[in-house]
């Protein structure tokens, strides 16, 4: 399974930064280095965040390579727009990235925004086939957790296609143009991984993966020349808001037919409480709710270059166009009933190993972990390379571990050892007495 | 270990913390996920774990939370030393509540705790005297029906 982390080993110091701010546990180091357990990683890139030795990265294509494909079609994460010192209108970013001889999906992104927030609406307002409230899927580390970590709300979660994954479809589409790749520009791993190992879908649209930062620097060193010319018509912003917590909610509601009760939160910390409100059933009367594993939304993506801070005043700034025509309206009906927005498959649970395999080898097994809990330190260093003494009696049971790796344990044992040592040395062979002993000295 | 012998995993609860209700709810569920039990239990555990934990950090004053598994169950018993529940049948309407304001402004004390846990568990029984004490067991069957 991918998790769009890419390590570089040189780098890694075996520090326990990252494993420790793991909100699933799902890093651990061994060896002086660095692993990700796949099936238990979501893609927040918090573990990016946390390296101070940069030996964690987004796992991105060469931009040597991208770049020199010709044709090349690009679709943005919003964010993007927000990364430069010039206004977050998609339509400077459109031309700067047609100046770089790419073909930009900007029109039919704007439309499978506002498809996917049509669909979502339509779903919350029919209401048969989600439970309540229904969570959005834009964010895939959401999506991720609540398959890794919270399976009972798997039916909560809106079957509609990311609009990112959507437009490339629908750009080929209309230009007939089935065979140019398409690079995505992403600002975090989860969406990386989402490329890499779709949900709800066989196979991703995208082929290459460029991260914002990159992406950011390349327009940047080329940006003379791009200015925001007075003619240049302002784009559609309601797909930029989606960048910004918040923005996806107030898009939706644009399109139900009733007022709905929404709430929209932001941060793991955050993401992974809220869930656990659901999941316990004290989250009555809520319609929809945004969940995105970032602070503010998209622009804190890990990837993002400008300050989120600065990014969210420019698309507070650049506001919001609710406005759409009568022939927008019409094509997206069209588009609706041609269901190219929902999800080809249902989102499965991601199960984790049980610790034996039937229950009363599980429960055996349980016993062990308990016991050999007991007898670790309860510090949770992280010196044996597992976020917590918890995880690492789990992996002792798994056989993925040995208590010795414990300093602590480690230093008992050495210690008990010297004793031992000490002891030994001090005893006798029996062909010398004591007093042999006495003259000898 | 033979399956005869249960397995406990019990936890204490102190009066008024708020914050443990939800660690342990999520200890325990993830506990069950280990041993390779299904979602929808899980959760049923995890409510059941829950509201009868608020139940003892508001009511009861502290007490002792514990979680038995066994081959064919789950039982979750909660057990304080608090005032005890005066009318059993009362507590087990939904919106019933004793609790003090100071409770309910925190947005507890809904009086949704006894009908959840009832809603969320195959059987359940209350053993309480007034002025001695509450000691709640609730199980839940691990194969529906079985009941």
């Amino acid at each position: 399974m991918g998790h769009g982390i890419q390590i570089n080993e040189n780098a890694c110091r075996g520090c326990v930064n990252c494993i420790k701010s793991c909100p699933t546990e799902a890093m651990r180091v061994i060896h002086g280095k660095v692993r990700i357990l796949e099936e238990r990683c979501i893609g927040c890139g918090e573990c990016i965040r946390s390296c101070r030795h940069r030996a964690l990265s987004l796992q991105e294509n060469d931009w040597d390579k991208v770049s020199s494909i010709k044709p090349m079609t690009v679709a943005v994460d919003p964010a993007l727009c927000t990364q430069f010192p010039w206004s977050p209108n998609p339509a400077v970013l459109e031309d700067a990235l047609r100046s770089m001889a790419f073909e930009p999906i900007f029109g039919e992104c704007a439309m499978a925004y506002d498809l996917a927030a049509m669909a979502t609406a339509r779903t919350i307002g029919d209401g048969s086939s989600v439970k309540f409230p229904v969570i959005s899927t834009y964010c895939p580390a959401v999506v991720r957790i609540v398959q890794i970590k919270f399976q009972e709300l798997l039916p909560h979660l809106a079957p509609v296609e990311s609009p990112l994954e959507t437009c490339i479809d629908l750009w080929r589409a209309r230009h007939n143009k089935h065979d140019v790749p398409a690079s995505l520009v992403v600002g975090c791993p989860a969406r990386v991984a989402m490329v890499e190992d779709p949900v709800g879908r066989d196979a991703s649209s995208v082929d290459y993966v460029v991260s914002t930062a990159r992406m950011t620097r390349e327009i940047l060193s080329r940006s003379h020349g791009i200015k925001e010319t007075a003619e240049r018509k302002a784009r559609d912003s309601r797909w930029l808001n989606w960048a910004l917590l918040g923005g996806e909610t107030r898009h939706v509601s644009q399109f139900s037919e009733r007022p709905l009760k929404t709430l929209a939160v932001s941060g793991m910390r955050n993401v992974i409480a809220f869930l656990q409100d659901i999941e316990l059933r004290r989250m009555q009367g809520l319609d929809f709710v945004e969940l995105r594993a970032c602070d503010l939304g998209c622009i804190g993506g890990i990837s993002n270059a400008e300050s989120r801070f600065l990014s969210r005043i420019k698309i507070e700034n650049y506001g919001y166009s609710p406005a759409l025509t009568e022939e927008d309206r019409k094509n997206l009906e069209s588009l609706y009933d041609a269901d190219i927005w929902k999800l080809q498959e249902e989102i499965k649970s991601i199960e984790q190993v049980p610790l034996g395999r039937d229950m009363a080898k599980a429960m055996e097994k349980l016993e062990e972990l308990h016991a050999v809990y007991a007898e670790l330190p309860h510090l949770d260093c992280g010196t044996c390379g597992r976020p917590s003494c918890r995880i690492m009696a789990e992996d002792i049971v798994r056989g993925e571990g040995s208590v010795d790796d414990c300093i602590f344990r480690l230093r008992e044992k050495i210690a008990s050892l010297s004793d031992e040592i000490h002891g030994l040395s001090r005893r006798l062979v029996h062909t010398m007495t004591r007093e042999d002993q006495d003259e000898n000295k | 270990m033979s399956l005869g012998e249960p397995l406990v995993i019990e936890r204490e609860v102190k009066p008024l913390d708020f914050l443990s209700a939800g660690e342990t709810a999520s200890e325990f569920k993830e506990t069950l996920k280990s041993l390779g039990i299904s979602a929808e239990l899980c959760r049923k555990t995890s409510i059941v774990t829950y509201e009868a934990e608020m139940n003892i950090v508001i009511h009861g004053g502290g007490g002792r939370i514990a979680m038995k598994m066994e081959k064919d169950r789950i039982t979750i018993v909660a057990s304080d030393e608090g005032p005890g529940i005066e009318n059993v049948e009362l507590a087990m309407q939904e919106g019933y509540s004793t609790a003090p304001d100071s409770i309910r402004e925190m947005g507890f004390g809904a009086g949704m705790g006894l009908p959840n846990i009832r809603k969320y568990s195959d059987e359940l029984d209350i053993d309480t005297e007034p002025g001695k004490g509450t000691t709640l067991r609730a199980v839940i069957f691990l194969n529906a029906g079985e009941a």
